[in-house]
């Protein structure tokens, strides 16, 4: 294919200086590091990233509010949130494996949380999201020239809640409440509990609990973020960096300039990008099988394909 | 002898409307009918039936100009049927957009009425898209006010156009104090040019009205000095906000109030006979053309005490600030003056709301068919919607809206101006005939 890493201007393996970031971060500490850094030089004024339940706790008016997800708010839950400090990032950082809806902050940030220039953070489909906001603004006035920082995480598929819930408390034998950390990586579902169980799950047994609408996606690493970050690629406690666009360059240089992160050129790492590209080619191929079969779906009749 | 003439559509106002007038062998109106020709869309009708909630987000939809008002009036009133009083902070919110949105409002019709003026002391229309300098500076002043205006709905009030942030019982969500810190530098920037607009506002509006004549269609028409004077009172309900039937003294009062058919105040159906090609805009309507005002005519007619009033700017300007100019001049002058108090209202508010505040009503009773109504200032004037909820549903609703009081206003207003005129005096009005309609 070729294309399956979209447009980029370089790519480095990077984790981040800042000693405290490392220990809350999922990965290399990319997103937390660089939203920190960018709140503190001014070059955004807010980030929408994916809080929990105890971020709710202790900030509710951040977050997304209204009394349909009140009763939604359960352990490792995403909760869309806006977060203005690094105190704030800290405690909304790390991974959660099912959905979190961060674009339905998006506007809302403009509007009663008066930001100026927006950091979001979020999957391949959802930096999607923001560039057609950006393009085709369709009730999104006044919201496509706040976006200051897109950052795209790397995603191979997601999760509902329900799913997460079955997968941990069933299959991992493990209350939600007492987990620490999830991670997908080498082949396995990992669940890392608070008092130190490690279970790890085929990822053969995940598959039946994927989100249906994640067949279709043909984007693993955030093609249209201005920065993408992943684990996969780099080694443990690294992440695997893409930056793509301008601004993602400019800011990119700025705080390796500032000694935000410490770098390595993507080629000295291991398994650097033969495995990413690996991966990234299964899950568009894949999908896209998904979605040629769509179109003889029924007799005489297709499913919609928002491709064409 | 008597010639009838008709301009239709008018121009530079909200909405569809046509004029139908009278004229002397002098050019001069006799007899005047503003008639509202945007179609009814029956939003009273088909509001009925749904849920309270629904309801103030369909009514914003009645204007684009002015949807802050109607969501306002129709939360106010479904509060007031239902007996709810709503949080402190969440009435700051409100007035935070409402004073917003009648900043921008106010300015977007000096843009409409411009084109009417000249620049002092020459015979220069004002051409506000025009690239020369003087007449930049007076319209990007303009654009940038109502950019002010429309940002502080937008962060109070979740949206400019169709706020979506107030809601029955309070607003869904307060603002955070980064909000409020923008809210505030977005104010004194208005404060300062809301000022210099006056001011030049003013001075053209003068010059205007020192005038002996302006030029239309080529023709050197006369300024009477009694432009637009009527005899029909004024009704203005507060000189910001509003009222409602959940005060103790409301200062409107829904018995003198009633609503009749056009029939009552306009003409039957006629024919055009005499068409002015040479009029702007492609001329009158040709001789010959037939009218019918009284049927043709989509708003309903609402009086108080048996007679139209007039209400906007100027009513609440003479109502609660002395203000004694009348016609059209007066109109114009009271209604870029109100964008002072208006910035003032808006800086205040800002400054007294705490963004921690609560902003929602604990529980909202479900209503018991009781009715209740609530008053809007809104830019153009009084606007009340009534209604009556029961078990959170819209038994009944009524909007009362400005332009609707004022187009029979005007109609009796346009008697004694020159008939080249006519279209400058309803322009006095800022009508919107989409609200009028509804
Ligand atoms: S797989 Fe694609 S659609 Fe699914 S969450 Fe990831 S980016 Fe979104």
């Amino acid at each position: 294919m070729g294309a399956e890493l979209g447009k980029y201007k370089s790519c480095v393996s990077a984790r981040s200086t800042d000693k405290e970031v490392l220990k809350y971060a999922q990965d290399g500490g990319i997103v937390t590091s660089l939203f920190g850094y960018a709140l503190d030089t001014g070059i955004i004024d807010g980030a929408i990233v994916a809080a929990n339940k105890e971020f709710y706790a202790k900030y509710p008016s951040k977050c997304i509010q209204d009394s349909s997800n009140l009763d939604m708010i359960e352990p490792w839950r995403p909760i869309p949130a806006i977060v203005n400090t690094k105190a704030e990032l800290l405690a909304a950082a790390g991974t959660k494996y099912n959905i979190s809806p961060n674009i339905a902050l998006l506007k809302e940030a403009t509007r009663s949380f008066g930001l100026d220039k927006i950091g979001i953070v979020g999957t391949p489909c959802q930096m999607q999201a923001v560039r057609k906001a950006q393009l085709y603004p369709v009730g999104m006035r006044d919201v496509g020239a706040s976006i200051a920082l897109a950052v795209g995480i790397f995603c191979m598929e997601n999760f509902p809640y329900q799913s997460i819930l079955q997968l941990v408390e069933d299959h991992a034998a493990m209350k939600l409440e007492s987990v620490k950390k999830m991670e997908i990586g080498k082949g396995k579902f990992w669940v890392y509990g608070k008092r130190g169980q490690v279970v790890q799950l085929p990822l053969k047994v995940t598959h039946k609990y994927e989100q249906p609408g994640c067949h279709v996606c043909l984007d693993y690493v955030a093609n249209l973020g201005d920065i993408s970050t992943g684990s996969v690629g780099s080694p443990d406690g690294w992440s695997t960096i893409f930056v793509r666009s301008k601004i993602g360059e400019a800011v990119w240089a700025k705080a390796i300039a500032d000694g935000v992160f410490e770098t390595q050129p993507i080629e000295k790492v291991k398994p650097g990008l033969e495995l990413v590209t690996k991966l990234a080619n299964e899950k568009i191929t894949k999908n896209k099988n998904t979605l040629e079969a769509r179109k003889t779906f029924g007799v005489g009749k297709a499913l919609r394909n928002p491709y064409i | 002898m008597t010639r009838v003439i008709s301009i239709s559509p008018t121009i530079r106002h909200e909405g569809k409307s046509g004029l139908v007038l009278d004229v002397d062998e002098k050019g001069i109106v006799t007899r005047g009918d503003w008639v509202g020709l945007s179609p009814v869309r029956g939003i009273e009708r088909f509001c009925t039936g749904k849920k309270m909630h629904q309801v103030p987000k369909i009514a914003s939809r009645t204007c684009g100009i002015c949807p802050v008002p109607h969501v306002l009036a129709g939360v106010g009133a479904m509060e007031a049927s239902i007996g709810c009083e709503v949080p402190k902070d969440a009435l700051l919110l409100r007035r935070i957009i409402h004073s917003a949105s009648r900043l921008s409002v106010h300015a977007l019709h000096a843009f409409m009425v411009l084109p009417d003026l000249y620049y002092p002391g020459t015979d220069t229309r004002i051409n506000p898209y025009s690239p020369e300098p003087r007449a930049r500076a007076i319209a990007d002043r303009i654009q940038r006010i109502r950019e002010i205006g429309q940002d502080c709905v937008q962060i109070a009030g979740g949206e400019a156009i169709h706020p979506g942030n107030p809601r029955v019982g309070g607003m869904y969500r307060n603002i955070s104090p980064q909000a409020k810190t923008k809210l505030f530098d977005l104010a004194k920037e208005g404060n300062v040019l809301a000022h210099e607009h006056l001011d030049c506002m003013l001075a053209l509006i003068r010059d205007f009205s020192r005038r002996e004549w302006v030029e239309i269609g080529g023709a050197r028409v006369p300024v009477p000095k009694n432009l637009g004077y009527h005899n029909q009172g004024y009704l203005a309900t507060d000189p910001l906000y509003g009222t409602s039937s959940l005060e103790e003294h409301p200062s409107f009062d829904l018995a003198r109030y009633a609503e009749v058919s056009p029939e009552h105040w306009y003409r039957g159906p006629g024919e055009v006979t005499y068409g002015d090609p040479t009029y702007p805009g492609g001329g009158t309507l040709p001789e010959g053309t037939a009218f019918d005002p009284a049927r043709e005519m989509c708003p309903a007619v609402p009086i108080y005490d048996g007679q139209p009033v007039e209400v906007g700017a100027a009513a609440r300007l003479r109502r609660f600030s002395n203000f004694d100019e009348k016609g059209t001049i007066g109109q114009l002058v009271a209604r870029q003056m109100e964008c002072i108090p208006a910035v003032t209202e808006l800086e205040d508010c800002i400054d007294r709301l705490n963004p921690a505040g609560a902003v929602r009503a604990g529980t909202l009773p479900p209503g018991d068919g009781k009715p209740g109504w609530a008053a809007n200032e809104a830019p153009r004037g009084t606007l009340v919607h009534i209604t009556r909820v029961k078990d959170r549903k819209v038994r009944f609703f009524k909007m009362i809206v400005p332009t609707s009081w004022n187009m029979p206003t005007a109609g009796l207003a346009l008697a004694g101006s020159p008939w080249q005129l006519a279209e400058f005096v309803i322009r006095g009005y800022d009508p919107c005939i989409s609200c009028a309609s509804h």
